[in-house]
């Protein structure tokens, strides 16, 4: 899933600082985008600026469970989407115009879909058909643990049964009852269609068959395309890479990053490419970025740091306009609930809840992110989609701002509150007017927080908490660490296991987790998940996340997203957005899908105006 | 001579094994997890997926077998596989090298052809306005950071002006390519070769204000030779004799690459993959990188020692 491309917009900032950062200028305001005036013309490239280190390294749509490279994502999307395209202008939604289903119909309890496929064709010409479907789920059947969408115990791991029933409609049994929305939403959204008479294949020179039909088949069809994947040389040439069914095949590709698209005249979908081409270039920093933008460049699309917003009037004055895309995700800073010295303290509710009333989320949206930040109310951002958002969550959430608050918490269970020094347990015990078990007295509310280094949005972000928290007496020291060394040494702590040496942190910042369409928290704050880095467990919230899955209920995903914000299993913080920057002559560029910000230039056109 | 070449030989192969089992070990002492640094923090990174990654790369070996494993894969010519880039090590080398070569190499001509002449100027005018002037600016311009110099560039003749594209463009990975787009080669060659102008000034400067005192010096003019020829012949040769130990010295900075200036300018070298490795704990990258740097570190020396006896006839090796 673009995972790490998402993680890329929130550490686009995590580079040097621009070059023209001292220039000055008057901030302004940014929308979401805007169209541009003026009548469309056919024809004109488009330029892409890529965030640094944006470089893909796998053509095979089929990711393997070891590259985690999310830009293989934006790479291949235009050639092979999914069966399933969300976002639709600014609505989390299905994109049914686009997707390449033209039916989905739920029976037997919600156990079973028919899927009526779209009378399109691949490129070559040949009709796609459910044949193709049954290809991708065979390859999948066979080697689910090595694809990196893979979620566990989903598809097609849940899949019993597959039916064609005509060439253009398949039916799956799954092994349980789902919530539709929720299948649609978060699983066959991650699945494209590939050309079985194109793919289904051990080697180049030997022949088409249907190997995909055995296990053994699978598995060696499987072996091969994800070798023929990554064989840079050949994404261009090969053709496995020729036939697609998307509005673009890849025409360009170069080792530094640089690809280009361009349209694929056979396109079935209602969406024909006026472009005549786009370019994707990889910049090495986001300093490189911004002076290539400053300099009159062909650039017609790129990125801007949110440090660099006084730069908008002089790059308005080159032609640019800016748009602002809200990240689809959640920021938190993560708990430890087992570290071996303050796991008991962290367990307890109350100490999370006078965390985060002391955490000022709208000075830090306003001061640090210039506005430009998903306030961070709860479990679901508010900036994403309103679709999602409870009325909870729509009112600023369970706990806002409110140092008084969590004063008052801290002393009603036996805590010593020194504001500006650092708080102690005197009344230990597990009684509703003690510190709460396994915290001994004299313990002291000491904290190391780990950070993403590199952002000075980040850095100004922690210091406002840090300064925050001491107002109650809850000291943090702040650790900036590069995201990757966070990765490496923050270990998954639970219940079950929790050694020393990987559960020595105490609470980590290391960006947002991103979202699917259904942002309902699987994998996340479920118990023992492999998202759930802090070992928070309840019951409760995995039967309200089991609802949202499982269930029909449609006051299921309000129960989950309210219980989620008033449980802390990670405390809530703002999420900034990204800022793009595009030439005014273009349309059609902004808004983009609110589910992953996936750019979709298949309705992009330069307007007469510009010429 | 050619036993002294033997003996150079042999303690320059232990060298480069002794920086590969430390750089193999000190990488490996780095605390936390390859796989989850690589694979991230994601929903779906299962224990499943972290095993699998260690088990396609070797990583659930013991340390000694892994390194045994990978001294195997040299002596078949192979340096690995990046865990991020899945490209054969040896791929992105050569595809970043030659850039490199070319960046690094037309600096520190540069500097070479303004340097030199430079500081031989400068010890003919000894003590003179002239030499004060030029030694204060070169030593200006060593002391200012290479990113500064660079920004302030960028500032003035991209963004002010457009003299200059600020940035390399992408997709430009043929050496070909970049003599194509020499207008943007101009600023990042011209930023790494003020730092080296100044060393390499200063370098001639002084040797040449002690060859302008030997006696030879004396005998030269008194026998009415030229002015011309006694500085081109005379004190040019032997003033390059420093140089000669910096420009040997310098080989390792061309693999190595130029971190600053990769980054500033768009010009993905040795350096930023270094970095960029060194951050994701790329090991492959990491290892195959610092030996070919050992390697180049060995060949400049060697080779900054034979020159010196070519240059300078009284130098000879293996004698004593």
């Amino acid at each position: 899933m673009p995972s790490t491309r998402r993680l890329a917009i929130a550490g686009a900032a995590l580079v040097l600082g621009a070059a023209l950062a001292a220039c000055g200028g008057t901030t302004a305001h940014v929308g979401g985008g805007s169209a541009a005036k003026g009548k469309p013309i056919k024809g004109g490239t488009v330029t892409v600026a890529q965030l640094s280190g944006a470089s893909p390294n796998d053509i095979f749509p089929l990711q393997p469970a070891t590259n985690a490279n999310g830009y293989n994502y934006d790479f291949v999307i235009g050639a092979w989407p999914n069966l399933v395209v969300v976002g639709d202008g600014t609505k989390s939604v299905v994109n049914t115009k686009e997707s390449l289903y033209s039916s989905m119909t739920w029976s037997q309890n919600d156990s079973v879909v028919t899927i009526g496929l779209k009378p399109w064709n691949w490129s070559d010409g040949q009709p796609i058909t459910a044949r193709d479907f049954t290809f991708v789920y065979n390859l999948l059947k066979a080697n689910y643990n090595d694809w990196l969408e893979y979620f566990p115990g989903l598809f097609p791991a849940d899949v019993t049964k597959v039916t064609t029933v005509n060439t253009h409609t398949i039916q799956m049994t799954l092994n349980h009852s789902y919530n539709p929305d929720f299948y649609v939403d978060d699983v066959l959204c991650y699945l494209p269609l590939l050309p079985q008479h194109v793919m289904d294949r051990t080697s180049l020179t030997g022949k088409v068959g249907n190997y995909d039909e055995t296990t053994a088949g699978s598995k060696a069809v499987w072996s091969f395309l994800q070798k023929q994947g990554q064989q840079e040389s050949t994404f261009t040439t090969s053709p496995l890479w020729k036939v697609v069914d998307g509005p673009w095949r890849i025409s360009t590709f170069q080792t530094d990053g640089y690809y280009s698209w361009t349209p694929n005249s056979a396109y079935s979908g209602p969406d024909k490419p006026l472009l005549s081409k786009v370019n994707f270039t990889p910049f090495t920093t986001d300093a490189a970025e911004m002076d290539t933008l400053r300099s009159g460049s062909s650039l017609t699309i790129g990125y801007l740091p949110l440090n660099d917003l006084k730069q908008i009037p002089a790059l308005q004055s080159e032609g640019y306009a800016a748009a602002n895309v809200p990240t689809p995700g959640v920021a938190e800073i993560v708990p430890n609930l087992y570290n071996p010295v303050n796991g008991p303290i962290l367990r307890q509710l109350y100490i999370r809840q006078a965390f985060e009333y002391l955490i000022d989320r709208p000075l830090i949206v306003s001061k640090v992110y210039a506005g430009y930040a998903d306030p961070g109310n709860g479990a679901v951002p508010v900036n994403y989609g309103q679709e999602w958002d409870s009325p909870l969550e729509k009112a600023g959430g369970p706990y806002p701002y409110t140092p008084s608050k969590a004063i008052a918490l801290l002393k009603a269970h036996g805590w010593k509150v020194v504001p500006g020094g650092v708080d102690t347990c005197q009344s230990a015990g597990t009684g509703p007017s003690n510190c709460g078990a396994g915290i001994s007295a004299g313990e002291k509310l000491n904290f190391q927080l780990i950070y993403s280094s590199g952002s000075d949005t980040f850095d100004e972000q922690n210091a406002d908490i840090q300064s925050t928290e001491a107002q109650a007496g809850i000291k943090m020291t702040l650790k900036p660490e590069p995201f990757n060394t966070i990765n490496a040494t923050t270990g998954y702590c639970n219940a079950k296991s929790h050694p020393a040496s990987t559960c020595a942190w105490q609470l980590q910042d290391y960006g947002y987790n991103p979202y699917s369409l259904d942002p309902n928290g699987s994998g996340l704050w479920n118990t023992d998940a492999s998202g759930n880095y802090g070992g928070y467990a309840s019951p409760k919230m995995d039967s309200l996340i089991n609802a949202t899955e499982y269930g029909s209920s449609p006051t299921a995903f309000f129960a989950y997203e309210d219980y989620a914000a008033q449980q802390l299993p990670v405390l809530w913080i703002p999420d900034e957005s990204g800022i793009y920057i595009y030439k005014k002559s273009l349309a059609g560029a902004f808004p983009t899908s609110p589910f992953d910000a996936t750019l979709n230039p298949e309705v992009w056109y330069f307007t007469k105006s510009a010429k | 001579m050619s036993g002294y070449i033997v003996r150079r030989l042999g303690q320059s192969v232990v060298v480069v094994i002794g920086v590969m089992l430390l750089t193999f070990l000190l990488l490996h002492m780095e605390p936390g997890n390859v796989a989850r640094a690589i694979l991230g923090n994601g929903v779906r990174v299962s224990q499943l997926r972290l095993d699998m990654f260690d088990s396609l790369y070797g990583l659930n070996k013991p340390l000694w077998v892994q390194f045994g494993l990978y001294i195997q894969q040299l002596l078949h010519g192979n340096l690995g596989v990046s865990y991020q880039s899945l490209q054969p090590v040896s791929t992105i080398i050569a595809q970043r090298l030659p850039r490199d070569a070319v960046l690094v190499g037309l600096s520190t001509v540069l500097a070479l052809v303004i340097g030199v002449p430079t500081g031989i100027y400068q010890a003919l005018r000894h003590n003179r306005p002239m030499d004060d002037v030029l030694a204060g600016t070169w030593f200006t311009l060593y002391a200012a950071p290479d990113f500064m110099e660079a920004l302030l560039l960028i500032a003035l003749l991209c963004v002010q002006f457009h003299v200059f594209p600020p940035a390399f463009p992408g997709g430009v990975t043929s050496i070909g390519g970049l003599f194509a787009n020499w207008q943007a080669l101009v600023l990042p060659v011209a930023v790494l070769s003020i730092n080296s102008v100044a060393g390499f000034s200063q370098y001639a400067r002084s040797t040449a204000i002690q060859t302008l005192a030997e006696d030879y010096i004396r005998v030269a003019r008194a026998k009415g030779l030229p002015e011309r020829l006694v500085v081109t012949r005379h004190v040019l040769r032997n003033s390059l004799l420093p140089v000669v130990t910096i420009l040997g010295l310098s080989l390792p900075d061309i693999v190595a690459g130029a971190l600053i200036a990769e980054a500033i300018f768009n010009f993905p070298g040795m350096g930023l993959l270094f970095w960029q490795s060194a951050l994701a704990h790329d090991y492959p990258v990491m290892l195959g990188g610092t030996l070919i740097i050992g390697i180049a570190t060995v060949v400049g020396n060697f080779a900054a020692d034979i020159a010196y006896s070519v240059l300078d006839p009284r130098i000879r090796y293996g004698s004593a």
